[in-house]
């Protein structure tokens, strides 16, 4: 046998879930102190172990909220269906949100896959690029033609998700190791940003006027722009209001200076 | 090549003890790091990498050549590897003789191959391509197996001789790999050291096994054992002095109880060594 129809035949025994070792791969082996058979079921065994650790390791709160069991029921079934394609397992549980659409029915389907995709937000934001944020003192050398021509983009780093249920209260509760609420449907669907602030992961809910601020700020508009489309809101208080949220969105490393304009897909959980 | 440059005793980089190296700078001569756990686009593991290079040589250690494997070598991984070791400066760049990713899955283990004329010619044309790319020596490391292939002709020891001999790959010997594999499949540990070419050796690894009775399994989560010391300092005997790494990759203990395992390293070493060395 080729060496490569030696390895396919050991590959498809390793994905399959099949445990004990077919006769004819069997044959392909000797053992000693340590038999063929279970040489062979060492592998099979560490292979699902190791994906199920990862699966579990990137999604905790998924693992916590649904139990071991029912957890690693849905890990194996994902890995089955979309089996590590990338030569590191960091990228292994990327489509477990979309899996979860086809394989879950509802009403337990889409909390899990919002929960699923705020916690691979985290793992995305965790070792996305680096860049040089826009920061206080930069804009304190800032001249009035910088001011006016000032636009940005959201650092790399930053997921924007809109939770149409209490994700964040749910995923907030698994980290604290505390009872998981029952899930709640929202009136109106919830902005939430994920990103990485000096290395840490963050996160923060948004509300209504701050996101549309931010999502105008963040798709080309100006300073002035975002002003102005705060007036019917915030009347003679509007630049103040554009000023404090700026302020803390450069606090928070959010933003990046740039001179073309970026946008940001928002990740809609519907 | 020569043992001039030996660097001496070295630890894995760990991510639980980035703080630590920097706050401490403890007496560790060198670090190894995972390849892949940097091959990322930024945040915490570059930020400790590139300050941690500053402080202590490295050496770069995958996991994914999958130099063995029935694929094309996946042409972006090496193009990572390389930018990687552009960044780090590596004093070498390490993989292990296996393969990893099948024709169509990443499986994630290093997977022994058959040690046949058949496999030899296969992998020494990837070391080739993986050394021109990289512009170095490629080190290869020995790995723990479960199984024997059957249609094996060689011993791993030989292979590896041979295989270093058409590339001119360097090599890692991993003792605990040789212990566990020797005690699973039933040879001496002893003789697969003897057959390497002991001037190719760049470094050695050492780690802790589980032992289920009957048989080995080389988990990196426990102290080094007994008789992987013992044969450690028979190795030594054998190679003379060799940069030597402790790895652990998982129940990390305090840092200083891998300080004091080094530190045990270094006395074999030095032991070893006297004992060879020439009267005066």
């Amino acid at each position: 046998m080729r060496l490569s129809a030696q390895q396919e035949a050991f590959e498809r025994y390793l994905v399959s879930g099949n445990s004990p070792p077919h006769s004819k791969l069997l044959k392909q082996f000797q053992g000693d102190m340590l038999s063929a058979a279970d040489g062979l079921m060492i592998y099979h065994n560490a292979y699902r172990s190791r994906l199920l650790s990862v699966m579990r390791e990137d999604f905790p709160a998924l693992h916590r909220w649904m139990g071991d069991d029912s957890f690693a029921q849905l890990a194996m079934a994902y890995i089955s269906a979309w089996p590590s394609r990338h030569f590191s397992l960091r990228w292994l549980g990327e489509k477990l949100p979309e899996f979860i659409r086809g394989y879950i029915a509802e009403p337990q389907r889409s909390p899990m896959i919002e929960l699923a995709t705020l916690e691979w937000a985290f793992t995305l934001a965790f070792d996305a690029p680096d860049t040089e944020p826009l920061s206080l003192d930069m804009m304190s050398r800032f001249s009035a033609d910088d001011w006016v021509n000032l636009r940005v983009y959201l650092t790399p780093s930053v997921r924007w998700l809109q939770l149409q249920h209490n994700t964040v209260g749910m995923w907030v509760a698994a980290k604290a190791e505390a009872d998981i609420p029952d899930v709640v449907a929202l009136s109106t669907p919830l902005d939430c940003l994920v990103w990485r602030h000096e290395l840490v992961c963050q996160y923060r809910t948004l509300e209504p006027g701050e996101a549309s601020a931010l999502r105008l700020l963040t798709d080309g508009g100006s300073f002035a722009s975002m002003c102005e489309s705060l007036l019917s809101t915030h009347g003679e208080q509007a630049p103040l209001q554009a000023a404090t949220w700026l302020k803390s969105w450069i606090n928070d490393d959010l933003l990046v200076r740039t001179s073309r304009i970026g946008t940001l897909d928002v990740i809609a959980l519907d | 090549m020569s043992k001039s440059n030996m660097l001496g005793f070295g630890l894995g980089l760990r991510s639980e003890y980035y703080q630590q190296i920097l706050e401490q700078r403890p007496a560790v001569d060198w670090f190894e790091i995972i390849s892949e756990n940097y091959m990322v686009g930024g945040g915490k593991a570059l930020y400790f990498l590139d300050a941690i290079k500053e402080q202590y040589p490295l050496v770069m250690h995958g996991v994914s050549l999958s130099i063995g494997g029935p694929h094309e070598i996946d042409a972006d991984y090496l193009r990572q590897l390389k930018n990687l070791a552009d960044r780090v400066q590596p004093r070498w760049v390490a993989d292990h003789l296996c393969w990893s990713r099948g024709s169509a899955h990443q499986l994630h283990d290093l997977l022994p191959l058959p040690f046949t004329q058949e496999s030899l010619l296969h992998v020494a044309s990837r070391v080739r391509l993986v050394q021109d790319v990289l512009q170095r020596p490629l080190v290869l490391e020995n790995v723990s197996a479960y199984v024997q292939w059957k249609t094996s002709c060689m011993s791993e020891s030989q292979f590896l001789a041979e295989l270093s001999s058409l590339t001119g790959c360097e090599l890692l010997l991993d003792v605990n790999n040789v212990y566990v594999s020797s005690k699973n499949q039933g040879f001496d540990p002893w003789q697969f050291i003897m057959e390497l070419p002991h001037e190719r050796i760049r470094q050695i690894h050492l780690a802790g096994h589980s032992d289920y009775g009957h048989y080995l399994i080389d988990t990196h989560d426990q102290p080094i054992a007994d008789p992987v010391w013992a044969l450690y300092g028979k190795a030594l005997s054998y190679l003379g002095a060799t940069a030597t790494l402790i790895e652990r990759d998982d129940h990390f203990p305090p840092l200083n109880e891998l300080l004091v395992e080094l530190s045990k390293a270094r006395s074999i070493s030095a032991n070893v060594l006297r004992a060879a060395a020439p009267c005066a």
